[in-house]
Parts: structure tokens; sequence; C-alpha cells
């Protein structure tokens, strides 16, 4: 599960995996284990980092998080590759699914006449050493998979169409 | 007379402390909120909440018949103002006389007088009062160039019609006067197309410091003290504490007395603040008087032991002030640091958001005077000042140290605000050692954005805001296992 961080101006793509030991944040090529603990107190938290634990506040909306630790304040603001997709998908039409940058395709996992639902997985793509989870922006049966695994594409490419939605009254 | 119910004609922090000591002397409280407007601490203070109506929020609390009848209709016998907003209007106290309703605050005279600038200037000068040196050129062209020569320098060349610095030339030496005077008077005609010029001693590096005083408008004054508050932006104070680290004691008690005189020769009624220009040679100036309670007000407090609203208070009942000179302290040191909804980084940009956590510090010698609550919204409706946070210690250093601990425990999530750039400011060695000036924040304004060490703290942050998300931490346990160790293998 990706993120993309703005720290200070600077854009820090990251991904979470978990493991059976928990959580494992990586970013710049290092993978972090990390976990975080219910504090005591609203928005109150204890973050375990390599081996420390570190008091917080933290307070989420929808495009940024505040984190209070160590007498400061830093406001994060963070982007979920995924909406990006969703973004432009609803914007233009439902059918199509549209490259927000160039990328990798590293697997697909549907093919033309399934049915899916929405949300299911249907392509991993990679994207500025992100990986990302295109999902289906609806029920519907897919068209067509214009990208092969292993194939480049570039930005604004088609990535998949499903089938036009029938009109309903 | 005595004050049964008080409304206060204000908002925001203002309001609530001015509630809360009417409440301690037993007063009925009403406040004012605009219809548009979230509920403020003030809102939860007040025994009765009363809703005005304008085409803007400012414009409501600005609404003088407005405000008046709400006064006359809820029954309240006093209206305190606060600052800002209808608390320098002579206008306003005018509308209430007739009401019958007490101003609690000075004369329409006096607040009239002290809102000329000019007059005001002349009126404290005609006094023996100091003010700085200056020569208008329309008094008498013809000896222009002699009485500004007695001005002294360094001076400044001012075209009269000038403004925004344009044409202005200091000048240092007598050598220079008369042609510098020739190039002023083109460069005012260019620009202004206006000659006429006006020139005064030039102070470098001043500091602004301010006086309190409070009468009783029978001609009894006392002063409570000065206030430092050089640590300005954009000609506003966001820093301000006392005593001043600038003043001998003798020049203390000089700057004091003239204060006070000051106040005295207007017959002062309730507080007021006499503010002085100070250059670093320890000369001072009158510069303006403010006929009101100031935003800094608290620290004064801090040192004196005096609630300065109930000093007001009593003086508008007409109990006259509750000590003599010779009973009002200055013990120990305070700092008020103001909590704004602004970005330090990008030229004190207001702000907006939602207040999603606040999380105020206590502790000994942390007073917090505060207009948000948890959960409330910052709108560009208002000044950006969200709060104060007020600080005192045995001696300033250890107000410096409580005042970087209560800023670092200080809490406001959702909002950009300038906490931490008051903490720097706080940390940073000119300000520790004292050597500071109006240009303060301009002069030092590199070192003190300084941007946070990344390496020490990018993982913290990252590592903090993935966990944090929701959104993120479910889907990834409903990921299929094919997703999640795809993910792995690949990173």
């Amino acid at each position: 599960m990706r993120r993309i961080l703005e720290v200070d101006g600077e854009e820090i793509p990251v991904w979470l995996a978990s493991t059976r030991q928990g959580h494992v944040l990586h970013m710049g090529g290092r993978e972090i284990p990390c976990a975080l603990e219910d504090g005591a107190g609203k928005g109150a938290y204890i973050l375990e980092l390599s081996g420390t634990r570190i008091p917080m506040r933290i307070a989420v909306d929808e495009s940024a998080t505040f984190i209070h630790f160590d007498g400061r304040t830093y406001e994060i603001a963070r982007t979920d590759p995924a909406d990006t997709l969703d973004r432009t998908a609803s914007s233009a039409s439902r059918d199509q699914l549209v490259a927000p940058m160039p990328g990798v395709v590293v697997s697909v996992s549907v093919a033309p006449g399934d049915a899916v639902k929405e949300g299911a997985p249907m392509l991993l793509i990679e994207s500025m050493k992100l990986e990302t989870t295109v999902t289906a922006p609806r029920d519907g049966i897919v068209a067509e998979v214009p990208f092969a695994t292993g194939e480049s594409f570039g930005g604004k490419d088609v990535l998949l169409r499903l089938e036009p939605q029938e009109e309903t009254d | 007379m005595t004050i049964s119910k008080l409304l206060v004609a204000n908002r925001g922090e203002i309001a609530a402390r001015v509630l809360r000591t009417a409440r301690v002397k037993g007063i009925r409280t009403a406040v004012l909120r605009h219809s548009s407007e979230q509920e403020g601490p003030a809102h939860l203070i007040a025994d009765e909440v009363v809703t005005i109506e304008g085409p803007t929020p400012v414009a409501a609390y600005l609404d003088i018949p407005q405000i008046v009848e709400v006064a006359q209709r809820i029954g309240a016998d006093a209206v305190h103002p606060g600052y800002g907003f209808l608390s320098e209007n002579a206008g306003f106290v005018a509308a209430l006389e007739q009401a019958g309703v007490t101003f609690v605050g000075p004369t329409s005279e006096v607040i009239d007088l002290m809102g000329d600038k000019i007059r005001a200037r002349a009126f404290v000068e005609e006094r023996g009062f100091p003010v700085a040196p200056s020569a208008i050129e329309d008094d008498d062209p013809a000896t222009f160039v002699e009485r500004s020569r007695a001005v002294g320098y360094p001076l400044l060349i001012k075209p009269s019609a000038g403004g925004g610095g344009k044409g202005m030339r200091v000048v240092r030496e007598d050598g220079a006067l008369e042609s510098e005077i020739e190039t002023a008077r083109r460069e005012g005609e260019r620009y202004f197309g206006d000659g006429r010029l006006f020139v005064e001693r030039y102070i470098e590096r001043p500091r602004h410091i301010e006086v309190q005083v409070m009468g009783d408008g029978q001609g009894n004054v006392v002063h409570f003290w000065e206030r430092e508050c050089s640590i300005q932006r954009r000609f506003q104070k966001i820093i301000e504490e006392t005593p001043s680290p600038a003043l001998t004691p003798e020049q203390r008690d000089e700057i004091c007395e003239t204060a006070a005189g000051i106040a005295r020769a207007v017959n002062y009624r309730g507080a007021g603040t006499v503010e002085f220009i100070y250059a670093q040679d320890g000369a001072f100036y009158f510069l303006e008087m403010n006929t009101r309670l100031q935003v800094e007000h608290p620290v004064t407090e801090m040192v004196t032991g005096f609630d300065l609203v109930a000093e007001q208070l009593r003086i508008a009942a007409g109990e006259g002030l509750s000590a003599t000179q010779i009973e009002i302290p200055q013990s120990g040191h305070s700092i008020e640091l103001r909590i704004c909804a602004e970005d330090a980084t990008e030229d004190f940009r207001p702000a907006v958001g939602d207040i999603l956590l606040l999380d105020e510090p206590r502790g000994e010698g942390v007073r917090v005077d505060s207009g948000i609550l948890d959960g409330g919204k910052v709108t560009t409706d208002f000044d950006p000042m969200l709060s104060k946070l007020i600080v005192h210690g045995r001696d300033r250093a250890q107000a410096i140290a409580r005042g970087r601990r209560a800023a670092q425990d200080y809490v406001i999530l959702g909002v950009t605000t300038n906490l931490g750039y008051l903490d720097a400011i706080l940390a940073h060695p000119k300000f520790r050692s004292g050597d500071v000036s109006t240009g303060f924040l301009a002069d030092e304004a590199d070192t003190l954005n300084q941007e946070r060490d990344p390496a020490a703290t990018t993982d913290i942050l990252a590592a903090a805001t993935v966990l944090s998300d929701a959104r993120l931490v479910i889907a990834l346990e409903n990921v299929p296992e094919i997703y999640r160790l795809m993910g792995s293998w690949r990173n």
C-alpha cells in the first residue's frame, strides 16, 4: 500500500507492507519496521521505530496528517496514487482507467470478458518506483487490457477499458 | 454607581478574558456573537450570548447603533469594548453616554485627542514631554534648513505628501544636508507632485517600549511599569515582555514617570498605554497613546499581580484605583507569545483550517488566554491571532525557558500556526541577550526560518503518517496475499 508524502516541499514515495512481525515502511530503498500504539489522551500515540518509542499527537484530515512531537508541529500532505487514477477515471468516464504518469505493468489479473466488482484489483503497475494496484471503479465487464505484464506505458495512456455501462432510466 | 450587568462588545480571547474577571466580581455578563460565527470560549463563559447581524462579521462588531441597542435591550449598565473594534471610537462612547450606558474606558474627548496623532504629539510636546525632534517646512519655509540642522544627526528627510518610504533620505552629516534636501525635494515632486518636506531625527535600531497607565479621572494616575514590544512582524507585535531588558532602573523610572505625567495631563480615566520609541543611546520619544486595554496587558498582570480588567471595572464604577504607586510591584519577568494562524515561512500568510486537536500547555508560571476551542474553525473573517501564551519566571532566563517549554507543549493540529517560529525567536542568541530592535525579525529572517533537520525526522514523520492512515492500514489487511508478497519481493 503506497502513499506519496510531501514533507517540507519534498515528495517522498513510501510503501507500507505487513509481515508476520508487523508493519514495515519501505522508503528510499530502506526497510524500517515500525508500529503505532494508542497513547493516553485525544490523538495521542506512541510510535515505535527502530527500537525507540516516540510519544506524539496526530490528527488526520482528508489530504494531510498533522503530527506534534518533540515540541514541534509538522504537516505532511498525503497522496494515494490510486486516488489519482480513480479521479482521472471518474472525471473523464467511468469506463476507462488512465495512467497518471509513465510506468510499467507489473502484473495483470483480469482478461477481456471478465466480470469485476467495484474495488477488485485488476492491474499492478509501477510508477516512480511505487507500486499501485489499479482497482475497478465500478462493477462491470472488462473490455480491453492494452498492456501486458512487463510492458511500459506513458502518462495518460489507457490502462484498462470496461464495457460501457447501459443507460439506466 | 455599581455595574450589575456588563456587555462585552468584543469577541475571541479578549472577550473571554474580560468575562472571567466580571464573573469573579459577581457581575452578570453578556457577549456578542455574529450569526455566522462559531462558538468560542467567550460564549461558554457569558451568562448571555446576543446574536448580532451584519454584512460581514467585522461590520457587525463595528455597528454602533446595533450594539448600543443590544446594551439597552438586555439591560446592561456598562459596556467593555476590549481592544480593536469600537474600543477607541469616540462616537461609540458618545452614543453609549446618550443611551445612559457606562463605557469602560476614557472620555470621548481624550479618545479624540489621542486618536489624532498630530494633535496628540503637539499636546505632549507643549507640556514639555519628549517627542522626536522634527521640523516641518510648511511652518516657515525660509528657516527650514536651519530648523533641520537643529534636529540633529542622523536625520531623516521625508516628503510631506509621501508614504511607503519613497523619497526618504537619511543624512548623517551637516555637509550633506542642503544637497540632500534639494534631492528629496526633486524626488517628492517626481513621486507625489509635491516638493514640501518634513525632517525628523532618524533613530537607528529603535526599540518599542510602552508604559501601562491607569487613571481614575479625578487626577490620580499610576503606572504599572513598562513593556518592551520590539519583536514585530508587519508592524505588529508578536512577542512582548516586561521588564524591558534595555532599561536601567533610572531609565525605567524616568520613562514610567513620563508616561504617568502624560496621562495626568489629560486627566486620564481607565487603562491606557503610552508608547515610546527608544533609541540605542537611551533617549526616548513619545510615539502615541492607546486609550484602551492592550493585547499584551497580561505580562503586566503577571509581574504586578494586579488584574487590570478588575481595575478598569472599579474605575468605571467610580470606585477609583485600588492601589497607590508604591503598592505596585514589578516582580520577576513575563513574556507573551501571540499564537497566530499563519505561515511564518511564507511571509506570514494567514492560514485557515479546522482545529482537529487542541491541547494547551500547563505548568508553573504558564497562562493561556485563548480564543479557540477544540473542533473549531479558523477562517479569514477575523484577525489571525488564535490565543496568547503568557509565562512568568523569577528572571528573564527562567521566563524564556518556560516560554519555550510551553510553546513546545502547545498542541494545535489542523491549521498552520507560528508556534515553531515563536520558539525559534526565544531560542535566538540575540533575543536571549536582549539585543533586539523593531527590525529584529527582518534582520534575522534567515536564521529564524531554518528548516528542521530532515534526516532526523523524515523516518518518524513518514512512519507516523502511514500508520495513522486508517484507509491504508485497513486496505493493507484486506489485500490478497499474493499482492502483499509481490510488493515485498519487489522492494
